[in-house]
């Protein structure tokens, strides 16, 4: 296994990432680091690239050029299953939970990487699997109270509004015990109350866990107040890479936003 | 050689009747994306309700022709209302498994129909003017065994094709179904009106179903055994493409002939029976080649 | 007023993970078992025990191997009948060419040999998905009852095309009366449902549903697509031929591959459909349905012939049942898609509150 960076040292690395579909450029030649600790933020206006970066990073896409650099391993092509071993956990746009279970088993679906128990345990349950099985329930708990979810654990997860759907996907990629953690506009749809919940809980999980965080975010209030870096993409290319206020004054950035053409 | 010549030949004739019951497939995921797993006990209703108006009821070639389009159009229309609307908005399993409903429905209506109308489900027979004989200047020049009724079946197929390409192509109406196939929402935007459209779909599936059942019950009898020809063009639409009428036909002319190729040449070898089998297992190798078939487009998914 | 969960509370996560947490169910459940083991046995006749009872239980079986892989996993299957034609061949070659095995254990590898099949054929799964998917188990429908029937050390190159089973023994204990056969089905079925429940809520039984819901987001958080197919390939196809095995020892009697078909296929996936997808107790409901359907419309059929004196061909029963079936899918489909277990489920839930209406 690879060695865990110190605090403040880089723990992602992606170089020239370059990415293509058919004749359409995602992404062209975008490099920057997400430091071990802390908060990194990507904005862009729509259709920047921001998603398929994320993708990228955690191997649902392969790019044409550029490596990415993860707890010291560099890789061109990630395989999202080992992603997820390597602890790279994410949250998707639109919300991917697995609709036809409940609240408490999607997130106990973000164990299933640290569960061992034989398929022939398993189907005899009592024993090695039970034991298991609780010991797991009782982690996800934990994080079923830090999201304050409890109230809900058993429902079917189609049924819920869709603040707490991605209160519930955030708990699920909580589960895996990340050391980074990916969102994708995790504030999405959100009225102002759920967006301050949602902003306290991505704090506490960065303070109380120690897990690096990237998060793809419009609402600039939540970013510049969030953020420690900010990353910004412009039509496939990066444009600004910088603390709040450097980004916020970036002539660049200012354009690409009020929609100037270049 | 020429013995392999006329295996070839009839396995492609053969090939062109499934073609002809893909095109009903076809159509219909075509223009709905649903997958109809009724259309071969469509093929076979239609052909069963033709020969019980000619037999039964005595009515000349048009007419009985005419009324069972007219009772395919019928059914067509009321499976879109029954069947398919209320399940509009559910995964396509559900409603591939709703048209696998729908087939055993309409099994066994038409066989009780077969048992009404003539007391026992033996094959009927249809004719069509042509015989299953061979051409007899082919069987002189070249010493080939080629059936007259495969030739004139080809043609229909062929004339077939032809006619719905142009329909697809060239006219309003085969524009407005091909825009509903690709987006529902853009063209009831553009003014496009869906249930229109639903009823003509059907309407047209329902004819090339009367036109295979005419076929198919000329060539083997009017019988249960049809619905198994419907299974069959599975396999010939992996090859050509859910989507592509070219496809359902070159589709239709691949597993023919790979299949009547396969029992002559490989079935001595493993005590026969392969027809069987031959044309799933070749659909399911080339699945693993190409899931889009030949004639189809590759999707690509967006997270 | 009877189904009151007040005052039962569960204290540890133990007590709540329990399959029964409800007093009441575990009651139920109890009544249940003892009717199935004790109170059918002395009451029923032979005529339920063969035409019904048997063929129930092991369909049910069937279903549950159907339900895991289609229900659970979402990968949709036309060939269970043909994984339960390799359990009966299998299990009659086991029997027949390793003296001294038990019988159990002739099962349970018949089991592993469909297994094996099931997994060979679940391949393509790892490509396409969908109705492409189940073209692919039609090819096993069709070819492996052929392979079967025509490589004749599968039937011991018997010349009259006829299987007899051998008897069924335990330990010297001869299974032949038709209580006796029902009680070992029953056991059998009873124990690999239970098997079914628990992997169905751990760990596997998750991964399926994720994989069925949405695979892309399963295999980001970790999920192995590729090993969760097959297993549940793999299982399903077990279920499927111990199923098989039984269907030939313990109800036909016979190892008849081609009866294995396409057309029993597609009841068991009517089974599914209709007792409930992705439920254990659906699979149940589904295979009682469609094993009584039958008999009730030959009741009723025969008695509206008398009253209304309609003359009936020979054969009609079948085609009417064909057509009930058709209109029943289409029906739960789009009445009610999770089929009678979540109509069951409904009960119980207006049952809470009874006799208050909310």
């Amino acid at each position: 296994m690879s060695a865990q960076p110190p605090a403040g040292e880089a723990l992602l690395a992606v170089d020239d990432i370059s990415l293509s579909f058919g004749g359409v450029r995602a992404l062209a030649d975008v490099s920057f680091d997400v430091r071990q600790g802390e908060i990194r933020a990507i904005i862009g206006p729509n259709g920047a690239g921001k998603s398929s970066m994320l993708n990228v990073i955690n191997g649902v896409y392969h790019p044409q050029q550029g490596t990415v650099r993860f707890r010291g391993e560099t890789r061109r092509r990630v395989d999202p299953h080992r992603a997820a071993a390597n602890g790279i956990a994410r949250t998707f746009q639109n919300i991917a939970l697995f609709k036809g279970m409940s609240v408490l088993d999607n997130i106990m679906t973000g164990r299933n990487l640290k569960m061992r128990a034989t398929l022939f345990e398993q189907a005899i349950y009592v024993g090695r699997n039970r034991r298991e099985e609780l010991a797991h329930r009782a982690k996800v708990e934990e994080i079923i109270d830090f999201l304050q979810i409890e109230h809900i654990r058993k429902t079917p997860v189609g049924r819920l509004p869709y603040g707490l759907q991605k209160r519930v996907e955030l708990a699920r990629a909580l589960a895996a015990e990340p050391t980074l953690l990916l969102l994708d506009e995790p504030m999405a749809g959100m009225n102002v109350e759920e967006k301050q919940d949602m902003c306290r809980f991505v704090l506490d999980v960065n303070e109380e866990f120690g897990t690096t965080i990237v998060l793809i975010e419009h609402d600039m209030g939540v970013v510049m107040d969030i953020s420690e870096r900010i990353v910004v993409l412009d039509y496939g290319r990066k444009i600004a890479d910088g603390s709040p206020e450097e980004v916020r004054a970036n002539p660049a950035v200012i354009d690409a936003y009020l929609g100037v053409a270049h | 050689m020429q013995f392999f010549f006329e295996v070839l030949i009839g396995g492609l004739l053969a090939g062109v009747m499934y073609s002809l019951v893909a095109l009903g497939f076809v159509l219909i995921f075509k223009a709905s994306g649903v997958f109809n797993f009724a259309q071969g006990a469509m093929v076979f209703f239609a052909a069963l309700v033709f020969v019980t108006l000619q037999e039964k009821l005595a009515a000349p070639f048009w007419l009985a022709f005419a009324l069972t389009l007219a009772v395919m159009v019928l059914v067509g229309i009321l499976t879109e209302r029954v069947v398919l609307r209320p399940l509009v908005n559910q995964p396509p399993i559900s409603l591939f498994m709703a048209t696998i409903g729908l087939a055993f429905f309409i099994e066994g209506a038409a066989q009780l129909v077969q048992l009404w109308a003539f007391r026992d489900i033996s094959p009927r027979p249809l004719a069509l003017g042509f015989q299953d004989a061979p051409f007899d200047w082919l069987l002189g020049e070249f010493n080939m065994m080629v059936s007259r009724f495969d030739a004139f079946a080809a043609l229909v197929a062929g004339a077939l094709v032809a006619a719905l390409a142009v329909f697809f192509n060239k006219t309003r109406v085969g524009r407005a179904l091909r825009a509903v196939a690709d987006d529902h929402q853009a063209a009831l935007s553009v003014g496009i009106p869906l249930k229109y459209i639903w009823a003509i779909v059907w309407s047209v599936a329902g004819f090339v179903a009367l036109v295979a059942g005419l076929m198919w019950g000329a060539r083997s009898g009017v019988q249960f055994a049809l619905t198994l020809v419907a299974l069959k063009a599975l396999p010939v639409l992996i090859l050509g493409g859910f989507e592509s009428i070219a496809g359902a036909i070159v589709g239709g002319l691949i597993i023919g002939a790979a299949e009547k190729l396969a029992e002559v040449y490989l079935g001595p070898h493993v005590g026969g029976g392969i027809e069987g089998w031959f044309a799933y297992v070749l659909a399911l190798l080339f699945l693993l080649v190409r899931p889009e078939g030949l004639f189809g487009e590759k999707h690509i998914d967006r997270v | 007023m009877f189904y009151r969960e007040a005052g039962q509370f569960r204290t540890s996560y133990a007590a709540d993970q329990q399959l029964f947490p409800i007093r009441q169910d575990r009651l139920a459940l109890l009544a249940l078992l003892a009717l199935a083991f004790v109170g059918v046995p002395l009451a029923a006749n032979d005529y339920w025990f063969t035409a019904i009872l048997i063929p129930f239980l092991v369909f049910a079986l069937a279903a549950l191997g159907l339900n895991i892989l289609t229900g659970y996993a979402g990968q949709l299957s036309l060939g269970s009948a043909a994984f339960m034609a390799v359990g009966a061949v299998a299990a009659y070659n086991f029997e027949l060419r390793v003296p001294g095995l038990p019988l159990l254990a002739s099962f349970i590898l018949a089991g592993a040999c469909a297994a094996l099949v099931g997994v060979a054929f679940g391949l393509p799964s790892l490509r396409i998905k969908g109705f492409y998917l189940a073209v692919a188990t039609l090819a096993a429908q069709f070819f492996i009852p052929w392979l079967l029937v025509k490589v004749g050390w599968f039937s011991n190159y018997s010349s009259s095309g006829v299987i007899t089973a051998q008897p069924m023994e335990i330990l010297g204990y001869v299974f032949d009366t038709p209580a006796e056969k029902y009680l070992l089905v029953l056991t059998v079925v009873a124990l690999l449902a239970l098997a079914a429940k628990n992997m169905v809520r751990s760990a596997v039984g998750r991964a399926w549903m994720a994989v069925r819901d949405m695979d892309v987001a399963a295999e980001v958080i970790g999920i192995p697509i590729m090993r969760t197919k097959l297993t549940a390939f793999a299982v399903s196809s077990f279920y499927c031929g111990v199923a098989g095995a039984l269907y030939a020892y313990a109800y036909v009697g016979t190892v008849q591959p081609e009866d294995l078909n396409l057309d029993l296929s597609f009841r068991i996936l009517f089974m599914v459909i209709i007792g409930g997808v992705g439920s254990i107790l659906g699979s149940f409901l589904g295979a009682a349905f469609i094993t009584l359907l039958p008999i009730y419309l030959e009741v009723l059929l025969t008695f509206l012939a008398h009253e209304f004196n309609l003359n009936l061909a020979p054969g009609t029963t079948s085609m009417v049942q064909l057509l009930v079936f058709g209109a029943l899918i289409v029906f739960f489909l789009i009445v009610e898609p999770l089929g009678l277990a979540r109509l069951w489920q409904i009960a119980k839930e207006k049952l809470r509150l009874w006799p208050f209406p909310h």
